[in-house]
């Protein structure tokens, strides 16, 4: 059973935004489902993580969640509306970057909005101003292959961003960076959720680093067990900015090891 | 049923195997030298390129009297036979064996080295696993091409220089090419029935054995192996046969597979100079047979510039402007077929490529196609459609027989390639296409066409090449079905035209100057258009690149 282990952050708003309902998904051909009965749910102005060992199936749901692979059962609702496809609202960012080589900057963030009708230069500006963003004013014309990991992975947050969703996916995104970089980019993923200047309403991040986790989230999905279910939700209940010095956030990381060593009851 | 049809089938695969499995033990080497070798490696790979990219039917003249000449009887016919198919069949192969070497991960080269492992145990032990599952992968489109010339150069006729050699001025070796063309020649429609039957049933117990013994190889020796290995032991050849289209199916998956692996594992191998005496000794072999090569070429080359008078070169050279213009007309053939190609692949390849039981459904069947040698069975379809294509289009009817044998000769390698291709896209990448609902052309534009860039250009290359083989037996055919059709299929105006009609009358010096024209413009080509394109692909459009994952 889940079980919750603080109270409320003060800063999400109790507005369900996107929601999985009795999630269940099982690879073709195999007999056991990776995981089962998932109940989960980002409000308004929340960041959501899920952690849990390799192989439960983090990354997979969160493919389910964007649409991109179909449940076995359940549901997933944005704003209360059921989902079937994949859709730009709910945006993935991949845990192996990815920009389209033969692109520049700017091309990679325009082409999310090729079907959108928008004007050629209204979608340059669109693009421009994303980049900017995410601190790569200046870089529009640069090839993937001619920037750093974190620049790489800026771009394809601007793609994210430019397609206007409402709820951005991280799939361990900081997983092939240096500490610095990745630092830098925890701090804007962070603010651009609660941006105006963006559509976004909340986010769902998946990582190992539990101390990124409680530096990140206001609510964390522990998941394991084979197959795997949810065993813990926390709330971190910390002031923002946060830094590993600050009281409690070793004991939040304490918390989170320990939930994952609790096994599921199967 | 003439029961020597399944020998001269059995001759005919036998002959082939034996010459692939020359190529790949000679390609072992000649790669294992490259790697050693850097100056080897820049003399070797364009060579090859551009070996690779002159059709086999451009060496004909040079190898018939090099051979025929030089060693006279069926020796000299079986040897220029086996030469031609070689040539058909080696430079997929070598050219397939280095890249494998070239990327040998680099860790397990360090362990090698690292425990001073003998040349021989390296070879055993890394660099041959490691190769066999692009050689499996290329050792299917090298039975197609040789099965293909196999009905060229089983039969042939050089006018004076074979008529005092071979009886009736048309040598012949034996073997399932030459019963076709014997039943053809002789109106006998149910013996050429029962030779494709035999062939049919060579291709697919071929096929379905290479389909196994790929996955097999795939499962085994690929870094990163995709899936289970599977244990054959003993049972093993029993089961090669077994279940042909569950074997078809799970090539798919082995093209599947190997196109991630490809993309999973792109580490190059360390060189070194000098190493063991062996490892040498690998490296002069290499050497030796490349030299071997070159030197056979410019012995029937030096022979033939001898056997010509010198005024009858000076005929050929004043000929010039109107041979280029015959290459041209074959080129504007040529490109028509390719363009036709590369429509189909890019339509059909990315349908099949993206909804998988319809590409598991289709893709055997494609691939059996692309097995059967398309001159085996077109004089059938020529008979049976003449008739109505001649009544339809009285000018332009032979025009259309040659764009037919042509595609038939080749769309499968830039649709294979494609599809390949395709399946090698990173699924990140697909992601993307699919969360932010890109158009369909949007998406053909700026991801699907730019990412399979690289592997169209291989195809096309491979297509572009093979067209030639097929265009060059559309244009002179005389014997292709002598009761229907008593001039056979034949267009005045092209340069294979020439070649082969030159041939057929023994007027070597002139078949083979036009000869060394095209293989000049191809050399031109090669460089100028293929090679750049090839490099444009290789700066911008590796889609690999793509992924970071430091």
């Amino acid at each position: 059973m889940a079980s919750q282990s603080t109270s409320s952050t003060a800063s999400s708003k109790e507005r369900k935004v996107l929601e999985g309902q009795d999630l269940s998904f099982t690879f073709p051909g195999a007999q056991k489902p990776v995981f089962k009965d998932i109940n989960m749910f980002t409000n308004e102005d929340e960041f959501v993580a899920i952690v849990g060992p390799t192989g439960t199936g983090k990354s997979t749901l969160l493919r389910v969640l964007a649409q991109l692979i179909p449940q076995g059962s359940g549901k997933v609702l944005l704003d209360g509306v059921e989902v079937t496809r994949p859709s730009p609202k709910i945006s993935l960012v991949h845990q192996s970057i990815a920009t389209f080589p033969w692109m520049t900057a700017l091309d990679n963030v325009k082409l999310v909005l090729a079907g959108s009708g928008m004007e050629e230069n209204d979608a340059t500006q669109l693009g421009k101003r994303m980049l900017g963003l995410v601190g790569l004013q200046g870089f529009e014309g640069y090839y993937p292959k001619e920037m750093s990991g974190g620049m790489r992975q800026r771009v394809a947050i601007a793609r994210a961003l430019a397609a206007s969703p409402e709820v951005l996916l991280l799939d361990e995104p900081f997983v092939h960076l240096d500490e610095i970089t990745a630092n830098e980019i925890r701090k804007e993923v962070y603010d651009l959720v609660f941006n105006p200047a963006t559509t976004l309403k909340s986010a769902v991040l998946v990582s190992h680093n539990l101390h990124e986790v409680v530096r990140l989230a206001d609510r964390v999905y522990v998941m394991n067990g084979s197959p795997a279910v949810i065993v813990e939700v926390m709330k971190i209940d910390l002031p923002r900015p946060r830094t590993e010095r600050d009281p409690g956030f070793l004991d939040y990381v304490d918390l989170l090891y320990k939930g994952l060593n609790v096994k599921a009851k199967l | 049923m003439d029961l020597t049809i399944p020998f001269a089938t059995l001759a005919t695969v036998g002959r082939i195997f034996a010459l692939i499995g020359l190529a790949i033990v000679s390609g072992h080497l000649l790669a294992y030298a490259a790697i050693k070798s850097r100056r080897f490696e820049n003399i070797y790979v364009p060579l090859v390129n551009v070996f690779e990219s002159i059709p086999v039917i451009g060496f004909l003249p040079l190898v018939l009297v090099a051979f025929v000449l030089t060693f006279h009887g069926p020796i000299g016919v079986e040897l220029a036979v086996d030469f031609l198919v070689f040539d058909a069949v080696a430079w997929n192969v070598w050219i397939g064996i280095y890249q494998a070497f070239k990327t040998v991960p680099l860790h397990l080269v360090e362990v090698s080295d690292n425990y001073n492992m003998s040349f021989w145990k390296k070879m055993t032990t890394l660099f041959v696993p490691h190769s066999i599952p692009r050689v499996t992968s290329n050792v299917f489109s090298s039975f197609a091409d040789a099965f293909f010339y196999i009905s060229v150069s089983e039969v042939f006729t050089a006018g004076a220089a074979t008529a005092s050699l071979c009886p009736g001025g048309t040598c012949s070796t034996f073997g399932i090419g030459t019963l076709i063309t014997k039943y053809t020649v002789s109106g006998d429609l149910a013996g050429v029935y029962y030779c494709l039957i035999s062939v049919a049933v060579a291709v697919i117990v071929v096929t379905v054995a290479l389909s196994r013994l790929s996955r097999w190889a795939v499962a085994k020796f690929g870094v990163d192996t995709p899936g289970p290995i599977k244990r054959y032991a003993g049972r093993w050849r029993g089961r090669l046969v077994t279940s042909p289209w569950r074997a078809f199916r799970n090539q798919t998956n082995v093209f599947r597979g190997y196109a991630s692996r490809l993309r999973a594992s792109p580490q190059e191998g360390t060189r070194e100079e000098g190493g063991p005496r062996t490892a040498k000794a690998a490296k002069y072999a290499g050497i030796s047979i490349v030299l071997a090569v070159v030197a056979l070429l410019l012995y029937g080359s030096a022979s033939l510039v001898a056997s010509v008078s010198a005024q009858t070169w000076y005929g050929f050279f004043e000929e010039t402007p109107q041979l280029l213009e015959y290459v041209g007309a074959d080129y504007v053939r040529v490109s028509l077929i390719a363009l036709a190609s590369l429509v189909l692949a890019v339509t059909l390849g990315y349908v099949l490529a993206t909804r998988r039981r319809a590409g598991d459904a289709a893709l055997p069947v494609i691939q059996i196609l692309a097995a059967f040698p398309a001159p085996t069975y077109f004089p059938l379809l020529f008979i049976a459609t003449l008739p109505f294509l001649e009544h339809l289009l009285p000018t332009l009817y032979s025009e259309v027989y040659i764009f037919i044998l042509g595609f038939l000769s080749c769309f499968y390698y830039v649709f294979f390639d494609f599809w390949i291709g395709v399946q090698a896209i990173p699924s990140e990448f697909v992601e993307v296409t699919r969360n932010y609902k890109l158009p369909f052309l949007t998406k053909m534009r700026r991801v699907i066409l730019p990412a399979s860039l690289p592997y169209m250009i291989t195809g096309i290359s491979s297509t572009i090449n093979s067209a030639w083989a097929g265009i060059a037996i559309g244009e002179y055919w005389p014997s292709i079905a002598p009761k229907v059709a008593p001039d056979g299929l034949q267009v005045k105006f092209g340069m294979m035209y020439y070649i082969s009609s030159n041939m057929a009358n023994g007027e070597i010096g002139a078949a083979a100057y036009v000869s060394l024209l095209f293989a000049i413009v191809v050399a031109i080509y090669g460089i100028a258009f293929t090679r750049n394109l090839m490099d444009l692909a290789r700066k911008k459009y590796v889609v690999e690149e793509g992924i970071f994952a430091a």
